[in-house]
């Protein structure tokens, strides 16, 4: 893995030319949020953030996105649609990273979703290390840090006037490739900031989830009167896993008209009683208890049952924005005290 | 692009047959994919399932109910309930729709050879029992005694009577048919389902059970078999949820961590009392 | 400043009741500056019970999450009452449920908090930034006094208050069954200057902003689940056969959800500013209700969620209505 050095005042000129040959989505700021999207100039950037609003995820997992168009009747037509596309996401964060690979999970397996994992394999990921977590920031209650390479293509780390580039694989190479003139070898020392940054950043997070053994004890307590406690008072929103970077539920709906349509599918969220309600007027999970409970397990346990991994980053958008203050921190960790 | 698991192959409606009529009817539909190849290597076994879809209306999941010992087609078997499902009821011989699958786990045909069968349906449930039990018909001589016990409300909500005509003709197979309110000319059984099992009491001595029907049904049904002696890992089941994807990725179908339409939709009665989660 | 000895007292008192199955309050969040909605289901819960500026939810919204799942054999329906502490604001909820019988008066018990505004969550995170352990906030007249570390601060109140609160003509619960501390007098008065304002722009500025906004809205239906008057069985954005608003989120989809609430809360939005709290996109959907609400005010003389007796404005009609807005 090569550790190199990028001048702040390069920065433009690395943007400029990665332009050259892709699309480059970095964080804009839009009235008081910060979002990503398309850039066409380095200067539309806003690198001055903690966490995008939405996270990255939907660069991959469109929220929208139209599966096939056909027409409909008799005569009955399918047409394909093509998701190709060179794509760079620049200044993503080492847990909207971590969550892309969480979701490959999902993605891959015994039926490979062509849409997110056509995008996946043309998509460069250019990691920016967080260097001011926000207060519900629980990265580290994962084993990861906030400037973790591992989960991007290249990480950079902004360690005063220049930032400490690491090549992380081939893919970050390519990307790379004929752009020598920019990047310098890091020098010791640039290695030692470098880690200097990341320990400000991970003191900074004062809170931590304990999940330790949460798998095993939440096969314990599936019907513990604690579920009904944290779930009263939700009020169903959905906002927790539509702006979860781990979340991947969606509806597929046809919208057409007489002569042509599309099949769409469309981000979903299991907080929603018409998610699970069948046509026969029967609901498995009728109640906001059982779907609370599930959106934990799905991350806490199902998900390490199936994938081996816990499907949560830390990034802590489902606590900023809960209306109610359920917060995941607390409900699992006092998961794990509950007594089974 | 990759292959692409939710683009459907386009297949024409060959006959629409009136199982049930009144409020929640039932037709089945035979279905013939456009493409040769596609039909030849649509390859399944009883138990698995397809997504079919009229094209600007929506997806529905269906077990496939007919059996795979029939070639060139496949027939599903639907009760109108939803938007789909009254689309359907409204389609007629020649209109195309798409399908995908097949889609989850099957019945172990292969490994209950020699094996004593007991089928217990209750209304649209016996679709996937019909798929089953064509097939074992169909491979008589590889299965020990065969039982087939369905029901429904009133004699015009059972389903396939014609099937069933033929079905009782035959001296390998014991059809035990009810309904469960009295009607006149009826002189079958008049009861629920998990009742007419208590009065047929098939031996557990080598046998499966296979059961699926309104979860009501289900459960009663369950009860009555343990009361007959049949052990967990003799019974099985077929599940159905509400389903987008078929592939498990959409989310809806779980059952604690296994997805219904991907991991199921069979599961033995064993598997479901070791997975938490609504169901 | 409420006593907060005299709201566990009432809770205490209620819960005790045999016709009473929870009440539903404010307890310290997990967090910061968060206050949570907590439950009494048994006396001792009551412990738990705060008010502080922090309690910005329209609890009313509980009464109508209400789940009925289906009755076993032999079980009875639970019919007893559910507690509800409420704001001046909240309560126009209530009385709005009841009007449009939504709720029925005796399924309640409306414990009534005189309020003088409350506390925006975003605005005092972002003046204590990044602050996890629990604070003390109390109402001083026209400051709040934020005790951070020991360390208390006096801020007017201006700078902290939500919209709502500038311009609230309710302080009290308009309807209450307990009151907890006495009535408070209060001057201001809703003046639409925003309205105003924003009506004084070009039609073309006007779209303008209202397509950025949308093209936002991610429509998660966050503003709607927050919603109190939000309550319809089956919301017609869920509805399939037929489908009013189609699942693809773009401007046009956006746009239609988004002023079909608006017109669906005509005459019924009590101004809480749950949905504008919830969204999680920032829209302030607010400058929708407050606008409906002024036209409404001003043609009908109405406003909603002030009398239960009343009829609900869509439900009564006047020979010298006005009809201009008819096309």
């Amino acid at each position: 893995m090569d550790k190199m050095i990028l001048l702040k005042d390069d920065l433009s000129k690395f943007i400029t030319e990665l332009l050259k040959k892709n699309k480059v989505f970095a964080p804009i700021q839009s009235d008081d949020t910060i979002l990503f999207d398309q850039i066409t100039r380095p200067s539309e950037m806003n690198l001055d953030f903690c966490k995008s609003e939405i996270p990255p995820k939907n660069l991959l997992f469109h929220q929208t996105e139209t599966l096939f168009k056909f027409t409909p009747g008799t005569k009955a037509k399918i047409e394909s649609v093509d998701v190709d596309e060179k794509k760079v996401i620049f200044g993503i964060r080492p847990c909207d990273a971590k969550s892309i690979a969480i979701l490959d999970h999902a993605f891959k397996g015994d039926y490979e979703d062509p849409y997110f994992l056509s995008r996946r394999d043309n998509t460069a990921l250019v990691g920016l290390s967080c260097n001011k977590p926000e207060i519900n920031c629980f990265c580290t209650s994962f084993d990861d840090s906030p400037a973790s390479s591992k989960y991007v293509d290249i990480l950079l780390t902004d360690i005063g006037d220049k930032y400490y580039v690491e090549m992380n694989n081939e893919k970050g190479k390519q990307l790379t490739e004929g752009m020598s003139n920019l990047f310098k070898h890091a020098k010791e020392s640039d290695a030692k900031k470098k880690k200097e940054v990341e320990k400000k950043a991970v003191d900074m997070i004062s809170r931590h989830q304990k999940t330790n053994g949460i798998v095993e004890k939440l096969d314990k307590i599936f019907e513990n009167p604690f579920w009904k406690e944290v779930a009263f008072k939700c009020v169903g929103c959905g906002t927790c896993t539509y702006l979860c970077p781990t979340c991947h539920c969606f509806d597929i709906q046809d919208e057409s008209t007489l002569t042509k349509g599309a099949r769409v599918r469309v981000w979903d969220t299991c907080m929603n009683p018409e998610y699970t309600l069948q046509a026969s007027g029967y609901n498995p999970r009728p109640a906001r208890t059982n779907r609370v409970k599930n959106r934990i397990y799905h991350k806490y346990n199902y998900y390490p049952k199936n994938f081996d991994v816990i499907a949560c980053v830390g990034c802590g958008r489902c606590i900023d924005l809960c209306p109610v203050n359920i917060d995941i921190i607390d409900v699992v960790t006092r998961a794990g005290e509950v007594k089974a | 692009m990759k292959e692409n698991p939710y683009q459907p192959w386009l297949a024409t409606i060959e006959d629409v047959r009136e199982e049930v009529g009144g409020k929640r009817p039932i037709k089945t539909f035979k279905l013939k994919f456009q493409d040769k190849n596609v039909q030849n290597n649509f390859t399944f076994l009883p138990g698995q399932c397809a997504m079919v879809s009229l094209l600007g209306m929506g997806e529905c999941f269906f077990a496939i109910s007919s059996s795979p010992t029939k070639k060139g087609y496949i027939e599903v078997s639907v009760m109108k309930l939803g938007k789909v499902t009254t689309a359907l009821h409204e389609s007629e011989t020649g209109d195309v729709v798409g399908v995908r699958g097949p889609y989850g786990n099957y019945f172990d045909v292969e490994g209950w050879k020699g094996k004593n069968l007991v089928f217990i349906g209750g209304g649209i449930g016996q679709a996937p029992l019909r798929s089953l039990i064509n097939y074992i018909v169909d491979n008589r001589k590889n299965y020990g005694k065969l039982d087939v016990i369905y029901g429904a409300r009133s004699s015009k909500d059972l389903s396939y009577k014609q099937e069933f005509d033929e079905l009782e003709k035959r001296k390998d197979v014991n059809v035990h048919l009810s309904i469960d309110v009295e009607e006149d000319g009826w002189k079958k059984f008049v009861g629920f389902v998990p009742d007419n099992l208590l009065k047929v009491k098939p031996s557990p001595n080598n046998s499966i059970a296979i059961t699926c029907g309104p979860p009501i049904m289900i459960k009663f049904v369950i009860q009555n078999l343990e009361k007959l002696g049949y052990t967990e890992d003799q019974i099985f089941t077929t599940l159905e949820m509400r389903m987008k994807c078929g592939i498990g990725k959409c989310g809806r179908c779980n059952i604690g961590n296994l997805y219904v339409c991907k991991d199921g939709p069979v599961f033995s009665y064993k598997q479901l009392k070791n997975i938490y989660g609504e169901r | 400043m409420v006593d907060e000895k005299e709201l566990r007292d009432v809770v205490k008192k209620t819960i005790s009741r045999d016709d009473v199955k929870y009440v539903v309050g404010y307890e310290k969040g997990t967090y910061g500056f968060q206050a949570t909605p907590c439950f009494a289901y048994k006396p001792e819960d009551a412990e738990k019970f705060i008010f502080s500026p922090l309690c910005v939810h329209n609890l009313t919204v509980f009464p109508m999450l209400e789940e009925k799942p289906p009755l076993r054999k032999g079980e009875e329906p639970d019919t007893r009452k559910i507690g509800v502490v409420v704001k001046g604001c909240d309560s126009r909820a209530i009385v709005q449920i009841l009007q449009e019988k939504g709720l029925e008066r005796d399924k309640v018990v409306i414990i009534g908090i005189p309020c003088s505004g409350v506390i925006d969550p975003k605005k005092i995170e972002a003046k204590f930034p990044g602050h996890i352990k629990k604070v003390e906030v109390n109402d001083e007249d026209d400051k709040f006094a934020v005790t951070v570390d020991g360390k208390t601060q006096k801020i007017p109140k201006d700078e902290l208050m939500p919209e709502k609160c500038k311009t609230c003509e309710y302080p009290n619960p308009v309807l209450y069954d307990i009151l907890i501390g006495k009535e408070i007098k209060s001057k201001k008065k809703e003046d639409y200057k925003k309205v105003n304002a924003f009506e004084k722009k070009s039609m073309k500025e006007k779209w303008d902003y209202w397509e950025k906004q949308f093209e936002k809205c991610i429509r998660c239906y966050a503003c709607r689940n927050a919603c109190p008057l939000c309550y319809c069985k089956e919301c017609m954005v869920d509805q399939l056969n037929p489908q009013w608003v189609r699942r693809s989120v773009n401007l046009s989809e956006n746009t239609a959800w988004n002023l079909l609430r608006a017109f669906h809360l005509a005459g019924r939005c009590i101004g809480c500013e749950q949905c504008e709290r919830a969204c999680p996109m920032g829209i302030p959907l607010m400058k929708l209700n407050k606008k409906i609400e002024k036209e409404i005010k001003e043609m009908f003389e109405y406003e909603a969620g002030i009398s239960a007796e009343e009829k609900p404005l869509l439900a009564m009609f006047k020979p010298d209505d006005p009809e201009e807005f008819i096309l």
